[in-house]
């Protein structure tokens, strides 16, 4: 038997480990019903005196996670998959508003980083009102479909990595449920630019307005990989179903590898990772995670995590 | 250990009218506290604790009414609030508002 052997009989036993396929060497284990292990809302940047005037108005006001046992006015508590705590991601009510929580590490080697996740999606049930809420977008109520999938928007896993003599750059991977007008895509797409920062603001380059996106502004910017996928919403805002989410990278060779999300497997080779054209100080072998989720309609929407693992080959 | 957190609710929001403040899960905390501070404006702002079973509809938690005015941080306790907490303001000129959500289980 050998060493490999013995590890795969380990994780195998570990009913909390046999869910994920992880790399060599875990870095970070998060089980969201033991606390939110590091997972923090994102800021912009701000001044000298902590004047939070000076944070980007597109970056003020991305929410804080919640430790969410699903509660729902139907039914109750829902639970997670691991034990009754996920980790929450909820937008405001407003058009464009986006959740984002972040993970802060640093790489102390290159090569391949995976991140696995068991996540849900959702959109904030709606109580009260006429007929003509059981129409949304692409959504009229049938008694299986419901309107408030069409209300839900995208979500989002990405990184923000730095190293090499400052060399920056971000890789991403964006569900797009439903387009700006509400209509379905149901399609992953990434980036082909680098997000905005704040020091371009700063320097009089940009100015992006509250609830701009602020992965990549400009809808244009975006570009579609693998095929349209549908995934499991299960018919109304309160049933929260699993999906399996495996997303491989490489810190090498800057460049995405692939990502599967359930049995859908997705080469990501060729989808661009394009760089910072100049080079950052202080972020040297900066290695975050972050998941957000956005709302295309004047609904909530939420993205919960049961678990996260990030492990690496090096 | 105890688990706890601190959750942003209000980040030097300006505001001139009435508001509620964003739902916030809390079901595995067995205590909280409101830090409610007043970084800008000349109005002053009273502030009810508020409960939800689902995070959609809202009543009172108790008849308490805090006062925050220009410049100055108040602060009260939370306790046997079930399973969601926000607050609902009054707000009497402008206020610019920083609102902490400290919870333990």
């Amino acid at each position: 038997m050998t060493t490999s052997d013995v590890r795969a009989a380990l994780l195998a036993a570990d009913p909390r480990l046999s869910k994920f396929s992880p790399l060599p060497r875990i870095l970070a284990f998060d089980e969201f019903d033991s606390g939110t292990h590091g997972w923090t809302e994102l800021l912009g940047n701000y001044n000298g005196r902590g004047d939070l005037s000076t944070v980007d108005d597109h970056m003020r006001d991305f929410r804080p996670p919640q430790l969410s046992a699903c509660n729902f006015f139907d039914i109750g508590t829902h639970g997670a998959l691991s034990g009754t705590y996920a980790l929450k991601l909820a937008t405001r009510p407003y058009k464009g508003h986006t959740a984002v929580a972040i993970r802060r590490l640093t790489m102390s080697g290159r090569g391949l980083v995976q991140l696995e996740t068991y996540f849900a999606f959702k959109s904030e049930a709606t109580l009260g009102g006429g007929a003509e809420l059981d129409n949304f977008g692409d959504v009229q109520w049938d008694g299986n479909t419901h309107p408030s999938e069409a209300q839900f928007g995208a979500f989002t896993v990405a990184t923000d990595l730095c190293g090499d003599g400052g060399l920056r750059y971000h890789t991403v991977a964006r569900y797009q449920n439903t387009d700006l007008d509400n209509h379905f895509t149901r399609q992953w797409i990434a980036p082909t630019v680098p997000e905005p920062t704040p020091r371009e603001h700063f320097e009089g380059k940009v100015k992006l307005p509250y609830a701009a996106d602020f992965t990549a502004p400009n809808p244009e910017d975006w570009q579609a990989f693998g095929e349209p996928q549908e995934l499991c919403y299960n018919e109304v805002p309160t049933k929260v179903n699993w999906h399996y989410l495996r997303w491989l990278i490489d810190t090498d060779k800057r460049k995405n590898v692939e990502l599967q999300v359930n049995d859908r497997v997705m080469d990501m080779r060729d989808v661009p990772v394009p760089p910072y054209e100049e080079r950052y100080e202080t972020l040297e072998n900066l290695l975050n995670f972050y998941f957000s989720v956005r709302t295309h309609s004047s609904v909530r929407n939420f993205l919960f995590l049961d678990s996260v693992l990030i492990s690496v080959d090096w | 250990m105890r688990q706890s957190l601190t959750a942003v609710l209000e980040r030097d929001t300006t505001f001139g009218t009435g508001f509620a403040t964003e739902p916030y899960e809390v079901a595995w905390a067995s205590e909280a506290r409101w830090f409610v501070q007043h970084v800008g404006g000349t109005g002053t702002a009273t502030y009810v604790t508020q409960v939800s079973p689902d995070g959609i509809t809202w009543c009172d938690l108790d008849e308490l009414e805090h006062v925050a005015v220009p410049g100055k941080l108040v602060s009260w306790p939370a306790t046997g609030f079930g399973h969601w907490l926000r607050l609902r303001a009054k707000v009497e000129g402008s206020v610019q508002v920083r609102i902490h959500l400290a919870v333990k289980a």
